[in-house]
């Protein structure tokens, strides 16, 4: 008998057109924090879906506890004590916590020894001591729709702790928790693995590895290349087994050569659904050649600020003026025209049809243009070849290439796509906003790359981004927005992380003042 | 006043019964339109048995009426297995299953009809006539006034309806059944992972709604039209779906909805009765709920919510 709790001998996967693991071995032991690492599409999910019993291998085995298993279903994976947490949590929203979690072991009390019902007030002080139990903070009867998605995620943990879990896999946990959620997040873990459980991470953050991981296994394209002692190693050696070459963190970027002024917003106010103001009297300009860089605490206005620029929002004051025309109040597809690239925030939303192909989301710029169209007639071969011309331009990896349903690809590719379809809009100016977020470090890199280059090129990049490390890596002036409000804009050289953080909280330039 | 009660209360309640199913089903996730055809089947079924087994009763026996209650309830229950099936087995679209379901009911049993009619009972006729049910008043509590009329001139099928609308509420709303079928047409994903089977659940909802639409079917042949014919086709089950959706998909607000329309199908006529106009106006009466469902659209249409995950087909796969 071997002390390993869970083990995956020689696992592969196939789904159509890809290897999604190829003879991936695992072994974790009872009570350690063992951590997936890999870029998106490396397999990591597919892998612990297996583990969960949402696919079946093709080939090899799974043995938990020292006996083989077959797990059929999610269900059968509760039974032997397995639980996860799903990148998309599965909660019914007009439900309250408690309902959502006790949902399929209810406790139950009986009327007059027939009549069933739910009994709501066992089921709240259960969650309610379980919650306590690991510092989780958790009100049983608040509604899931009124709770921000570190509370929902909390809980889809407690989900798994009723269900007596003992083997806890959390998929890409931290990709929608801000840094003080993870920081609490984090916490619960340490916390659960005190309690005994054993916990399987996938993530591609490895900053979270290194802080509460004891061992890390790595993936690319599917293939186990390493398991690493995490004490022992370091993360550039970390990332570089993961996207499979040396990774270059900072971003090599030439002295710029300013142009003409191509963007100009003056004295921009701008209201958000409820007529609230959320960008307040905001004045900068972007000249051809440079990266402006929006630095911000979320939810301080800056995706609204993006948003009128491009037109997705009305101005309700102030003038925006784009290569010396005024489209303050241009229509969204006459903007494009215009010169104006925009890769929004909300990928799946704004930015791709989900359920249409890969060729149709390249072409949607400018389908309705030669050689798309003809007249009013749409010419499918033009779509084809732009795509595959794409596909290989900017390493757009899908099952089936052009005839790809977006909705199947991975985040990355996602965004890949979007950014591909942009920038070949040959535009004057770039809107980029949070374009890295939730992608691995490969990713990132080539993203970034792309940015500086179009900047290169002479084009004007407006970059929205929560990351302070990005705007300071790639901005050449740096615009601090704080309640709406544009509260400095300095060349990048001047400012150290430091003081744009003081900005960011609104505390910045006190002393300058007084 | 008081024959605006009674009369009002007696097609109220029918409604509220078909919107009741109709609530099951669509809070499970699964969009019926198909409950105008699912009452026209059942009241057909109902009717049916009802003639087949009248010989042998007397005249004023309350018996043929009950069994045809069951009967109809049956008769629901087993058409509704066809929106069931296309709906969750074939994962077909639910609004064209709901559509297909009520042009089939009405032909087919307008067919079955005719033939028993001519070969059964020799009969050239195109109807089952069943008469009116007799009715009946509470003693002593009737005589309270104003109040009083809900408890003067009864169908037999109010009192039964009443109580099939307290078990189904409580059902819904108490139950760890409920909680299920609430759950599905909010985020069967999430049941499915709490280890439930969203089809299953699915399948009972839409079942129940077949049952309980063609419970309401069969009280309204048995009381507004006093025949099965195909005049039991003139809207009621649309008009269900309306009460359903201005009552957010809720039981209680639902039940307001149908009395609203009831008092205002009832009062309308009192009106006419009033005002001395010439019979035919009756007709327009006709046209008062559907009236009021475009007044309510423009003013609830708005707020309301469908639950989340409604005619939204299943699939495990998807993200």
């Amino acid at each position: 008998m071997s002390d390993y709790i869970i083990e995956m001998n020689h696992i592969t996967k196939r789904f159509p057109g890809i290897v999604a693991n190829d003879d991936v071995s695992i072994q974790v032991k009872k009570g350690e924090i063992y951590a997936l690492l890999g870029e998106n599409g490396a397999g990591k999910s597919t892998l612990m879906s297996m583990l969960f019993g949402m696919y079946e291998p093709d080939e090899g085995e799974i043995i938990i506890r020292g006996e083989k298993v077959k797990i059929a279903s999610p269900n059968h994976a509760t039974r032997l004590n397995i639980g996860m947490v799903h990148q998309h949590f599965k909660l019914v929203s007009n439900y309250t916590i408690a309902e959502n979690i006790v949902m399929g072991m209810e406790p139950v009390k009986k009327h007059f020894g027939i009549f069933k019902t739910l009994d709501q007030k066992r089921a709240n002080e259960e969650i309610r001591a379980l919650s306590e139990k690991f510092g989780l903070e958790v009100d049983p009867t608040k509604v899931i729709e009124n709770i921000n998605v570190s509370m929902q995620q909390r809980v889809e943990i407690l989900k798994m702790l009723y269900r007596e879990a003992e083997i806890l896999i959390f998929d890409e946990p931290t990709a929608v928790l801000t840094p003080q959620e993870i920081e609490f997040l984090l916490e619960i873990i340490e916390s659960l693995r005190r309690d005994g459980k054993t916990i399987i991470l996938i993530t591609h953050k490895l900053e979270e590895i290194k802080k509460i991981a004891d061992r890390c296994a790595i993936l690319c394209r599917g293939k186990l290349i390493d398991v690493l002692d995490v004490k022992e190693t370091d993360t550039k050696t970390m990332a570089n087994l993961m996207v499979g070459r040396e990774v270059n963190f900072s971003v090599d970027k030439p002295e710029p050569e300013y142009g003409r002024e191509i963007l100009k917003v003056e004295h921009l106010t701008v209201q958000n659904e409820d007529k609230f103001e959320v960008v307040k009297d905001v004045s900068f300009s972007v000249r051809g050649g440079e990266i402006f860089a929006v630095a911000g605490v979320s939810g301080n206005g800056q995706v609204e600020l993006a948003d009128a620029v491009a037109g997705l929002l009305k101005p309700s004051g102030g003038s925006i003026t784009l290569n010396g025309k005024d489209i303050t109040h241009a229509a969204i597809r006459s903007r494009n025209l215009e010169g104006i690239s925009y890769i929004p925030e909300d990928r799946q939303n704004v930015g791709l049809v989900m359920d249409l192909s890969l060729s149709d989301n390249l072409a949607l710029k400018n389908y309705f243009m030669p050689p798309f169209s003809r007249g009013s007639v749409i010419a499918g071969e033009a779509f084809t070849r732009y795509s595959d011309e794409l596909i290989e331009k900017y390493d757009i990896r899908s099952g089936q290439g052009s005839e790809t349903v977006v909705r199947s690809m991975s985040g990355g590719n996602q965004q890949k796509a979007i950014i591909a379809r942009e920038i070949e809009l040959d535009s004057s100016l770039l809107i980029f906003v949070q374009p890295t977020r939730g992608l691995d470090i490969g990713a990132i890199e080539n993203i970034h790359r792309q940015i500086v280059e179009q900047r290169n090129k002479g084009k004007a990049v407006l970059l929205i981004s929560l990351e302070l490390d990005e705007v300071m890596n790639l901005a050449d002036t740096i615009g601090v927005i704080y309640n709406g409000r544009i509260e400095k804009i300095a060349d990048a050289g001047t400012l150290t992380p430091g003081e744009v953080g003081e900005f960011m909280m609104g505390v910045g330039g006190r002393h300058e003042k007084a | 006043m008081n024959t605006i009660i009674i009369d009002g209360l007696s097609f109220a309640l029918p409604l509220f019964i078909m919107a009741i199913g109709g609530i099951y089903c669509e809070r499970s996730g699964v969009t019926n339109l198909a409950i105008e055809g699912l009452q026209g089947f059942g009241a057909f079924c109902g009717a049916l048995f009802a003639v087949c087994i009248a010989p042998y009763f007397a005249g004023d026996s309350p018996v043929p009426f009950y069994l045809a209650m069951v009967f109809a309830f049956l008769g629901g229950t087993l058409f509704s297995l066809l929106h069931a099936m296309l709906c969750i087995r074939f994962k077909a679209n639910q609004v064209i299953s709901g559509v297909v379901i009520n042009i089939l009911a009405m032909s087919l049993t307008e067919f079955m009809t005719k033939q028993i009619n001519a070969s059964i009972f020799k009969a050239a006729s195109n109807k089952f006539v069943l008469g009116v049910s007799a009715r009946v008043t509470v003693p002593g509590i009737s005589s309270v006034p104003v109040l009083g009329a809900v408890f003067t001139n009864l169908y037999p099928f109010e009192p039964v309806i009443a109580l099939i609308a307290v078990i189904a509420w409580y059902v819904l709303y108490r139950t760890p059944f409920g909680l299920h079928l609430r759950a599905c047409g909010d985020n069967p994903h999430a049941v499915d992972a709490a280890g439930i089977e969203v089809g299953k659940v699915r399948l009972i909802a839409v079942l129940v709604s077949g049952a309980l639409s063609g419970l309401g079917g069969i009280c309204f042949a048995y009381s507004i039209s006093a025949n099965f014919s195909s005049n039991i086709y003139s809207g009621y089950g649309y008009l269900a779906i309306a009460a359903l959706i201005f009552g957010n998909w809720k039981i209680l607000p639902t039940l307001g909805a149908c009395l609203l329309f009831g008092f205002a199908r009832s009062g309308g006529y009192e009106l006419v009765k009033i005002l001395e106009m010439p019979s035919s106006y009756q007709d327009l009466v006709m046209v008062l709920p559907y009236v009021l469902t475009l007044l309510m659209l423009v003013f609830f249409g708005r707020k309301n919510h469908s639950p989340r995950a409604l005619g939204v087909i299943y699939d495990k796969g998807a993200r």
